[in-house]
């Protein structure tokens, strides 16, 4: 399996961009991306802004449980330090909503290293529920402080304007949405085939004949955690400036398992799955809708059986 | 803080540290044999409470609410409780025993929410009561109210944990145990069905949780489907802080847990709203400082 | 639809700015189909019925409630119907799942807002409730709110929404009325960590502070935990005369069972998220005596008898807490679009404004916050196992 798994990754003069399997239907996907909201109404553009919302946060969970191979059970708690940055500097301070990202970004990483560092020399399933009980601080916290607005939460987050122009509608978050995606899914192509995504891989599956070959492996973790802390962050900035009024109660576990569930569903560490993935974990409640308390159910048993029938998710790479 | 409260509080510890151990001592069995984080043990403990609610409300019409129910319930529970642990060991967990350490945890993460989720689906979210009538008899130690049930379930799981520990350290079973999960390969190799070792181990871990449930359904009340949850992550924690492989340790890491909850929530400028950030606190630090907790041996990371 | 009109006419003033630089050009253009978009679904919506959006849980563990809003406002606007309708026209109901959860809360509102709907009755959690006043404001569409009633919805409402359920602060108000009454100088406040009964914890202590009154003890439990020892003996260790609980009936019952165990002999009041027959099972003997602010449910609605019985034959099954509400909500904004003579929002909004309604639940008459005038809480006490009014 090692020795399938290392001829996998992206050889020098083999770029894995040019394969037309891939470029097409991904290039229809995005014109089919860009004018949704010309022919669809609210409704469905709010439902396709939730999917990219999924998009961006399953890839970036995606580079520490795809690429690192860490189980990352307190995702969320990323995705909230990310909201509550800047929903408080927005709506506490009166910062512009562009210059928080930045603030964000750091807080989230100093968060990333407080907990990662000493965690991540763990073992992988001690670092589960180290970052599970990370994410039930986190929320408890949100709870608890004055600043984050208590249990009820912030109110009142300025919606952002860029060149003049004020974001306002589901039709505008769509597209700023869209745009973070495909931010988000460039950097990760372009980490994946980096000498750092490289070192990911090998600690991924070997992490003792990584070290072997002068891979540093708390090192490279911590940078798959931070970097993974980061996209999430962002995503919870934009995500407080949409919904304009957040609270601890979207932040729970539940939220990082469905997270989780994208990553999973799709194919971990192959970015067309996660994708997948994450448009069908943003689509699952509204198709579901008829199921009333069976939902959670159907969602256990999809995972479960993904896992033990298809351990590499629905769309995985057809090279393994 | 007065004697009185000091008692008080210590009683509150011991009691629900007992729950907190018996749960510890399955996640810590199956841990150390097969070195799996059971994510779904907090819902067999669940499922055992239900289990239990079940067969008292049919027995209690013969034996009354008393304890003669309680027992058949308990007894029962642990039983079937025993066998859905094996069945979800057989066809959750032995599938992927040779797969990347990644995919069995998230295996059991599924296995976990499939229980609770089915848990959900057949009550909608409805808490059930478990109503007994044990009586609030018992003892006065200066204004400290004990009661006989308090004492008889501390009592109880104490005799379990004690019996487990008297299985796993003088039987022919137990010593098997004891070295598949030292090196499973080896023990396979000596004629050891590695198999049924694990199938067991499976039994007895949720039996004991199962007992724990029905325990705690039974003294506080009720039972519900998310009653869990908590448990499990507490029950995690104490196996952490008792060393996590080790039966005397989960026993110690439970008593301990508890008594840190009832003495952590009564500290000054500490108020009982930050009781959760204190415990997954004691279980991060825990983790970095002594990974091996109190009581355990260090374990090598599998390869 | 309003708001695809308005976004248009400022997309109108702003064009020859945009001229300038391409980006927002592009940006403009997309926004400028979509209004026209809008546009267009404005006048397919405008047939002759008046279509009324109700927005509640559905699905998930409060789906009970939803489902019972649901049904008591379809009954009142039915009543509408075969009286005639409201100026004329028909109303017709078209109901969307926020699941009581915050992100498909906003997107069952802006599947109502795209159905073109006239006005929005609805809202169970407050916490669901609250991203979506910015949508509804933004659209000017009026809503009704029937079960949240945080606060921080007075403080976030753009003037369209409307509280029909009393606030926080006004159950705040009739719990230290109680405590008065009772004589209870010291209580103990325990909530559960979550925005509803946070909020109604703090505010009730400052309300009894304020009325001379001291708070013993403030705790906080964990949802889904059994053991409330730890709680239970430091309320007792600090002398408490009561205790206030203003979470929900899972937990107020195992708290009540271990208050009354530990030998704790003081008053135990709960706030309104208690109002459930599982309560009383659960808790038992031990929940005899315990007092409960009671939101007003059918059972203790002398007018509602007639109400009660017609509902458990439409739907086969008891109306919930909140169904008397439902019917007065449902029947209030039938009666504000037949004031407002059109289904003008503005005008909608006015009336609403102007509401004076004697309803199964009560008297619906708003301040100018859009929030209740009168309490409609009332404390019962449970005797025999069962809710009994407070005489």
């Amino acid at each position: 399996m090692m020795i399938d798994e290392v001829r996998t990754m992206p050889a020098a003069g083999q770029p894995q961009l040019m394969r037309w399997s891939v470029v097409l239907p991904g290039l229809a996907a995005l014109a089919l991306a860009l004018v949704l909201p010309q022919f669809a109404n609210a409704y469905v553009t709010e439902v396709a802004t939730t999917a990219l919302l999924y998009v961006v946060l399953c890839l970036g969970l995606n580079i520490v449980v795809g690429y690192a191979g860490l189980l990352d059970l307190g995702y969320a708690a990323f995705f909230a330090v990310g909201a509550y940055t800047s929903g408080i500097l927005t709506a506490e301070f009166g910062f512009n909503f562009w210059l928080t990202i930045p603030v964000a970004m750091a807080a989230a990483c100093v968060a990333g290293i407080i907990i990662g560092a000493p965690t991540l020399r763990l073992r992988s399933d001690y670092l589960a529920i180290v970052t599970l009980g990370f994410g039930e601080i986190v929320r408890i916290i949100a709870r608890n402080l004055d600043i984050t607005g208590g249990a009820s939460g912030l109110i009142g987050i300025e919606r952002p304007e860029i060149f003049g122009f004020r974001l306002m509608q589901v039709q505008h978050f769509y597209y700023a949405f869209l745009v973070l995606a495909l931010l988000t899914a460039f950097v990760c192509l372009s980490v994946e085939r980096s000498r750092m995504g490289r070192a990911w891989f090998y600690v991924r599956y070997d992490e003792d004949a990584a070290a072997g070959i002068g891979i540093n492996r708390v090192t490279a973790k911590l940078q798959a955690y931070m970097m993974g802390a980061v996209i999430a962050s962002v995503a919870g900035c934009l995500y407080a400036a949409k919904m304009t009024a957040i609270s601890p109660e979207s932040f729970t576990f539940n939220q990082s398992l469905l997270i989780l569930l994208g990553v999973v569903l799709g194919g971990m560490g192959r970015i067309p799955g996660v994708v997948l993935g994450a448009i069908l974990v943003a689509l699952l409640p509204e198709v579901l809708r008829g199921a009333g308390t069976y939902r959670p159910l159907v969602t256990a048993v999809a995972l479960l059986a993904i896992m033990l029938f298809r351990p590499n998710g629905l769309w995985p790479d057809k090279r393994v | 803080m007065t004697l009185d409260l000091l008692i008080q509080q210590l009683v509150n510890g011991l009691i629900v540290g007992s729950f907190y151990a018996l749960i510890a001592l399955g996640y810590s069995m199956v841990f150390g044999v097969i070195k799996l984080l059971n994510f779904a043990h907090g819902d067999i403990y669940m499922n055992g409470a239900f289990v239990g609610l079940i067969v008292f409300s049919f027995v209690g019409i013969w034996v009354g609410n008393g304890w003669l129910g309680v027992v058949c319930a308990l007894l029962v529970s642990m039983l079937v409780v025993g066998l859905l642990g094996v069945v979800i060991e057989r066809f959750a967990y032995r599938p992927m025993r040779n797969a990347p350490r990644l995919s069995i945890l998230i295996t059991a993460l599924g296995a976990s929410m499939v229980l609770n989720g089915t848990a959900l689906a057949l009550t909608g979210g409805r808490h059930y009561a478990f109503n007994t009538d044990l009586g609030f008899a018992g003892i006065d130690i200066s204004t400290v109210h004990i009661t006989y049930t308090q004492m008889v379930l501390v009592a109880a799981s104490i005799a379990l944990m004690a019996g487990m520990q008297a299985f796993v350290s003088r039987t022919m079973y137990g010593k098997a145990m004891r070295a598949v999960s030292i090196d499973m390969g080896a023990s396979r190799l000596m004629g050891i069905d590695v198999d049924r070792v694990i199938a067991l181990t499976f039994f007895m871990g949720s039996a004991l949780a199962a007992g724990g449930g029905v325990m705690a359904g039974a003294y506080y009340g009720s039972v519900h489907f998310f009653m869990g949850f908590i448990m499990g992550l507490k029950a995690f924690t104490a196996a952490v802080i008792g060393g996590i492989g080790s039966v005397p340790g989960a026993m110690l890491g439970g008593l301990l847990l508890g008594l840190l909850e009832a003495f952590g929530s009564s500290l000054p400028f500490v108020g009982s709203e930050w009781r959760d950030v204190f415990v997954f606190g004691t279980l991060i630090l825990f983790l970095v400082f002594k990974p091996t907790g109190l009581l355990g041996r260090s374990v090598v990371e599998r390869v | 639809m309003h708001f695809g009109h308005a976004a248009w006419m400022r997309q109108q003033g702003k064009w020859r700015e945009l001229m300038v630089v391409s980006f927002k050009r592009l940006a403009k253009r997309l926004a400028c189909a979509t209004a026209l978009a809008g546009l267009a679904m404005t006048t397919m919506a405008a047939a002759a019925d008046i279509k009324i959006g109700i927005v509640a849980p559905m699905t998930g563990q409060l789906a009970s409630e939803g489902q019972d809003m649901e049904n008591a406002v379809k009954m009142a606007i039915d009543a509408v119907n075969a009286k005639g309708g409201v100026n004329g026209d028909k109303i017709i109901t078209t109901t969307a799942d926020d699941a009581c959860d915050p992100q498909q809360a906003v997107t069952a509102g802006s599947k109502l807002v795209s159905e073109g709907v006239t006005a929005i009755v609805g809202g169970y959690c407050s916490g669901a409730v609250l991203p979506t006043l910015k949508i509804y404001g933004d659209a000017g569409i009026p809503f009704v709110i029937i079960g949240a009633n945080s606060t921080k919805l007075v403080a976030a409402n753009q003037g369209n929404a409307f509280l029909a359920n009393s606030t926080g602060d006004m159950q705040a108000t009739t719990a230290v009325e109680l405590f008065k009454k009772n004589g209870y100088k010291k209580i103990a406040v325990v909530d559960e960590g979550d925005a509803y009964s946070s909020d109604l914890a703090k505010l009730t202590a400052e309300a009894f502070k304020g009325e001379g009154g001291e708070i013993a003890a403030k705790e906080t439990t964990t949802a889904g935990e059994q053991d409330y020892s730890a709680v239970v003996t430091k309320i007792k260790a600090s002398g408490a005369d009561a205790v206030f609980w203003t979470a929900y009936h899972a937990g107020g019952a195992l708290l009540t069972k271990q208050l009354r165990q530990a030998g704790f002999q003081g008053g135990i009041v709960l706030g309104d998220g208690n109002n459930s027959p599982e309560y009383l099972e659960i808790a038992g003997s031990a929940g005899e005596g315990v007092y409960l602010l009671s939101p007003p449910t059918v059972d203790l609605l002398s007018g509602a008898a007639d109400f009660k019985a017609k509902y458990k034959e439409t739907y086969g099954r008891d109306a919930g807490a909140y169904a008397a509400l439902s019917y007065d909500v449902g029947d209030l904004i039938a009666d504000a679009i037949t004031r407002a003579k059109s289904a003008d929002q503005k005008a909608i909004i006015e009336a609403l404004k102007a509401s004076d309604l004697k309803g199964l639940a009560g008297e619906i008459k708003f301040t100018d916050k859009n929030t209740l005038q009168t309490s409609n809480f009332r404390p019962v006490i449970a005797k025999g196992g069962k809710w009994v009014a407070v005489e």
